[in-house]
């Protein structure tokens, strides 16, 4: 009966551990060479209005790459541009909205909006975002650009309700950047479909990890009860 | 087998949305509103009308055409702010339904949620089991119409406006719900 009982509690852990390694569903958003991505990413306005919030871009095995971070004060709505990078940010809408603008194929990867807080673990917010983009093709359409702003070679940091002070944390463009207006493209985004991947090596590694170190403990207190009972 | 696949076939019947009372029937005030909503649905805010509670059929009808009536003329709105409104009497009420963007959160949620409320103030108390229970399965069935999203996430009003809605205790149930995401 015993054995029976510790058979249980193995499932048990198994179980656990699978529960706590499902990631959040990738949401694909599948994009022609120079469209714009629009993600919004909402968080609990009770427990991050006043937190900094971040766009990551998740290289593959590497450490994730933050790219764009709203700016304090964090109480206040604010718009902050980073080359092809736009962070809308508003408190009391609880939204924090991503645009990439004039996409190209290199740009296709993995992203996320955070709750930016070291030392702490960032908090995920709405899905990761798996960007494809593709070459168009010539005769489907060309972008309507009305106008073009050319900029200056300076990153760009706006922030409406607040003069920037702090200006460590943009990065410097290698190149001008255009701030590409397509009114007539309509929709932005294509909704991700339903049936959209998780990442499975990332929940296979994390449930393997899990599983061997809850089998170590399980094996040790096994050890120790067997010794004082048995 | 055949009996297995019997009983799922049966279970994708069972969640049809033929139990929402309609408009017509609680005798509402034609809808002024033309905003669409986009379908499928990612999102459920879920508030309190902080109002009076209703526990009878008679009762909910005429505390849904309250609210309507605050909301139209006393607010000048296109019509009752929500999608659909729950009874303690277990009914669902139709509100803007599924269709029709509503009123209820605020302008960057409202285009992108469905808006339920219940009818009564849930700060010191729980609504009612076949309130919930009615929610549950306006969910259910929107869900297998494809008006809401199979993933689709429910919010609790105060999650995402600065408010007390929906309610201490109506919140804490709602934070127990499968589909809940803070």
């Amino acid at each position: 009966m015993r054995k029976a009982g510790l058979w249980g509690l193995l499932c048990v852990f198994f179980v656990s551990e699978v529960k706590a390694a499902i990631v959040l569903e990738e949401e694909r958003y599948d994009l022609v060479e120079g469209q714009t991505l629009t993600v919004k990413c909402p968080f609990n306005i009770m427990k991050y209005a006043n937190s900094q919030k971040a766009w990551q871009r998740l290289p593959d095995g590497k450490e994730p790459l933050t790219l764009v971070v709203t700016q304090r004060p964090f109480t206040r709505p604010s718009e902050v541009h980073m080359g092809k990078f736009t962070l809308k940010h508003d408190p009391s809408e609880a939204m924090l909205q991503v645009q990439m603008t004039d996409l190209q194929v290199t740009d296709s990867g993995l992203y996320r909006c955070v709750i930016y807080h070291p030392p702490n673990d960032p908090v995920v917010l709405f899905h990761p975002v798996r960007l494809v983009v593709t070459k168009g093709s010539s005769d489907v359409f060309t972008p309507v650009i009305i106008p073009i702003t050319r900029l200056t070679e300076r990153p760009i940091l706006i922030t409406t309700k607040y003069s920037p002070s702090d200006t460590t944390t943009t990065r410097s463009l290698p190149k001008p950047t255009a701030v590409v207006s397509s009114p007539g493209l309509g929709v932005t985004i294509i909704n991700g479909t339903d049936a959209d991947s998780v990442s499975t090596s990332s929940v296979t590694i994390s449930v393997i990890c899990g599983l061997l170190s809850k089998s170590l403990v399980f094996i040790i207190l096994f050890i120790v009860t067997k010794r004082t009972f048995g | 087998m055949l009996f297995a696949c019997a009983l799922l076939a049966l279970l994708g019947l069972a969640t049809s949305c033929s139990f929402i009372v309609p408009r017509s029937e609680w005798r509402a005030l034609p809808s002024e509103c033309s905003s669409r909503l986009g379908h499928p649905v990612r999102y459920v805010v879920i508030s309190h009308t902080a109002g009076s509670f209703c526990n009878s059929p008679d009762s909910c009808e005429q505390q849904a055409r309250n609210v309507q009536h605050y909301h139209k003329n006393e607010l000048g709105w296109c019509d009752v702010a929500y999608n659909f409104l729950i009874g303690e009497d277990g009914h669902v009420y139709e509100g803007r339904g599924w269709n029709i963007k509503g009123d209820h959160t605020g302008p960057i949620w409202n285009p992108m949620s469905i808006g339920i409320t219940f009818m009564g103030n849930f700060m010191d108390r729980v609504p009612a089991k076949r309130a919930l229970r009615a929610a549950l399965n306006l969910l259910e069935c929107g869900v297998s119409r494809g008006f809401l999203r199979s993933n689709y996430e429910v919010k609790g009003h105060r999650d995402v406006q600065s408010t007390l809605s929906p309610g201490d205790q109506l919140y804490q149930v709602i934070q127990s719900w499968e589909h809940y995401r803070e």
